[in-house]
């Protein structure tokens, strides 16, 4: 970087600084880096994940997959996301990072391979250079962030999260009022490739060179797959309307389904339909978001299982895309 | 064609001249039913035989896919189960609410009957709304349904026969079920092995396509046919010209189908047992029209389709213009010509199903050996999984998800 480039970045990021964080709406501070998720069945995968930061020079958060769930302030258009690059470097080389959310405007920055070919679908951030990326359109609704950047690897590898903005206080949508509110947040990882990037075994000429042979052996929902130990979630109660929201991170297409009740889809993509989908099951593609009203007839535990069958651990234990909602009787 | 198919299709051939097809949908009535999960082999058109697990009808045969369950709006139904096999398995009722299960050991989405061949878990529950429905194991529920321990639920409205749901736009002349499945034969040969221990669900990979639990051709042999004991339902749907249909078509596997109709898009009126419609009573004015139907696995769909021959330009019959209409034929292209000179014979291949004249109903000349296939002088369209390679029975083309629907002239009763 030349010095004239130097210097009209610190005036850019002194500029930046310079305006009042609450004149341009949500501020967050994220941070990719890695960590460890133990599975069930007792393997331990390395991931890339985020952090959510208090500011630029604090690095207090905790990395989590998916990534912290970000809330948008009702009637707040505007979005800003710092972003931190504490990835390892592969190949001896920082790798690059970005953040896109896919159903919300930007004017995005492609960055190129020498040999031009897209590397990115916005500008990145490196590692001791932190991006800076926004959005001033912000409609209420469910959305997935997750990076822009060689997002064949990096999104397979755990950096994503959600995004929510409701229209008002309990009302995701117009006249789409909730009592409660569910995430599912679907994920899938291929250990073999986690292993490859772990031991810097990833990229041309090494054991591992692309994520063509992908094949996941572990379904995650909310960060963790179905086993016998976990809680169920938290569904309020008979009468309530439970507002369920699900992401689907995974590259793979999936289909919740509703053992024992009904639920109205209410949205897709962050736009709500124009006439709710009453039904037990749907096709949850991969990078897509669905919202749900559900209201329960009766208490009990509610089965919400992958139709599409990724109900395994591993080669053997049952898991996988399972979780239950508890919902208590009426108060 | 390799051998095997044409020894296949002659076979096919003599099935459909001994005309014993059932256009209803076959299943069992009633609102008591007694279950029983035992094994049996299924055979498939690329000549394998192949174990499964299905629910069979008290002492009879295991079959793929489990009974037709057939019940009506508002009943008290009880599914009673028992479990010859060597793992504990269960029954849950997608679309079901309230369902009630006493007896056996508890699992984890419901209770189960462990495999000793006598302990009976009672599942009930009131079908409180019509529409097309499935049940199937919620135990292991990716392994056991793979093994074949799924089956169909239909509903049926109390305002009355012959309508899906109960909106007058919901009527039908004729139904016909469509089970869209499959499997990866491995899952069961280790399983035949005893090595049950060893299927991984995860690499799962499938080389068998089925409608009904049948692969192609043999989704369009009789239901019942005695040479296909554990694979008892039939998928060959039949109409007369102006007669609407209803299929119900169920995501009874894992994998997304496209299912793809040929002759006219299925209108779709109800899904996952719901009508397609903005507010209650309102009919199904949210109705969409397909020529591609994408089955979600799990999901249900009810869809009307008919066939006239609609502004094909010419009149199917071969009619002249002083000639009287048939039935529901379509008034504006009466008497007009075949816009197409024929070839002289000698220039064509005749495919199985052509009976020598391209009107419906009638027969011309055909070269010793060819055609055969068509009885009737019907005209037939291949309705198959939009997925190409799922019309091949492991590697053998014709085959899988595939059959034919017929549109029968007037005269020709369809049962």
């Amino acid at each position: 970087m030349n010095t004239v480039l130097k210097v009209s970045c610190v005036v850019a990021l002194m500029a930046a600084f310079a305006v009042p964080e609450s004149a341009k709406g949500a501020v967050f501070y994220l941070r990719a880096g890695e960590t460890n998720l133990a599975m069930p069945d007792g393997q331990v995968i390395r991931v890339w994940g985020f952090a959510r930061d208090t500011s630029l020079a604090l690095n207090d958060g905790t990395i989590t997959v998916p990534g912290p769930a970000l809330e948008i302030p009702i009637g707040d258009p505007n979005l800003t996301i710092h972003l931190k690059n504490h990835l390892p470097n592969l190949n001896g080389a920082p790798v690059p990072v970005s953040i896109i959310i896919p159903g919300l405007t930007a004017a995005l920055n492609p960055v190129r391979h020498v040999n031009g070919r897209v590397r990115s679908f916005t500008h990145e951030s490196f590692p001791g250079t932190p991006g800076t990326y926004s959005w001033n359109d912000v409609k209420p609704g469910t959305y997935l962030y997750h990076s822009g950047t060689h997002p064949a690897l990096q999104v397979q590898m755990g950096l994503y999260g959600s995004l929510t903005k409701n229209f008002s206080t309990g009302e995701a949508y117009a006249g789409k009022i909730f009592d409660r509110e569910v995430v599912l947040f679907y994920s899938e990882l291929d250990p073999a490739l986690h292993s490859a990037v772990a031991l810097d075994d990833y990229g041309p000429g090494k054991s591992v060179t692309s994520t063509v042979h992908y094949a996941p052996k572990y379904f995650l929902i909310n960060g963790s797959p179905f086993s016998g130990a976990a809680s169920p979630l938290p569904a309020g109660s008979v009468g309530e309307k439970v507002l369920v929201r699900f992401y689907n991170a995974g590259l793979k297409s999936h289909a919740p389904l509703l053992q024992g009740a009904f639920m109205k889809v209410i949205a897709e993509d962050g736009r709500a339909y124009r006439y709710p989908r009453e039904r037990y099951s749907f096709l949850l593609p991969a990078g897509k978001t669905m919202d749900a009203l559900v209201e329960f007839r009766s208490a009990g535990q509610y089965a919400i299982y992958d139709r599409m069958m990724a109900l395994t651990t591993g080669a053997g234990l049952p898991g996988g895309f399972l979780a239950f909602l508890a919902v208590s009787a009426a108060p | 064609m390799k051998p095997l198919a044409i020894v296949v299709f002659a076979l096919f051939a003599v099935s459909m001249n001994a005309g014993v097809c059932e256009a209803a949908i076959q299943g069992r009535t009633g609102t008591e039913f007694d279950l029983v999960a035992r094994a049996g082999h299924i055979t498939t058109g690329d000549g394998d035989s192949i174990l499964m697990w299905g629910y069979a009808v008290g002492n009879g045969l295991m079959q793929y896919p489990g009974p037709t369950l057939i019940v009506n709006e508002g009943d008290l139904i009880t599914v009673r189960l028992k479990n010859e096999l060597s793992e504990p398995v269960s029954i849950i009722f997608p679309g079901q609410d309230g369902v009630l299960a006493i007896g056996g050991n508890s699992g984890l989405l419901t209770r189960e009957a462990p495999p000793d061949g006598a302990t009976v878990v009672t599942y009930t529950f009131v079908a409180s709304q019509p529409g097309t429905y499935m049940y199937h194991s919620g135990t292991r529920v990716d392994f056991q349904v793979e093994m074949g321990l799924t089956g169909a639920l239909i509903v049926r409205p109390s305002s009355g026969a012959n309508r899906a749901y109960s909106h007058p736009q919901t009527s039908f002349d004729r139904e016909y079920l469509f089970v869209l499945s499959e499997i990866d034969p491995t899952i069961h040969e280790l399983v035949e092995l005893g090595r049950r221990s060893e299927v991984d669900m995860s690499r799962y990979f499938p080389v068998l396509w089925f409608l009904n639990g049948r692969t192609s051709p043999d989704t369009m042999a009789d239901d019942g046919a005695p040479w296909l004991p554990h694979q008892p339902y039939g998928c060959l749907p039949r109409l007369h010209p102006g007669e609407i249909i209803l299929t119900r078509v169920i995501g009874g596997g894992r994998d997304l189908h496209p299912f793809h109709p040929h002759g006219n898009h299925l209108r779709i009126i109800g899904e996952n047992g719901r009508l397609l419609e903005s507010a209650p009573g309102a009919g199904p004015d949210l109705s969409y029209s397909d020529f591609t139907l994408t089955v979600v696995p799990g999901s249900t769909y009810d869809a009307l389709f008919t066939w006239t021959g609609e502004k094909l330009g010419w009149d199917i019959y071969g009619h002249g213009p002083g000639d009287p209409l048939q039935p529901n034929e379509y008034a504006p292209d009466h008497g007009k010509p075949l816009p197409v000179q024929l070839p002289e014979k000698q220039n064509l291949m005749f495919g199985n199903h052509y009976s020598g004249s391209p009107f419906l109903g009638a027969f011309g000349d055909l070269p010793p050996g060819t055609g055969g296939m068509n009885a009737s002088g019907g005209l037939f369209f291949m309705w198959h999984s939009h997925t190409e390679k799922e019309i091949v029975n492991n590697d053998i083309f014709p085959g899988g998800m595939m059959t034919m629907l017929i549109v029968e002239p007037p005269a020709v009763r369809i049962p």
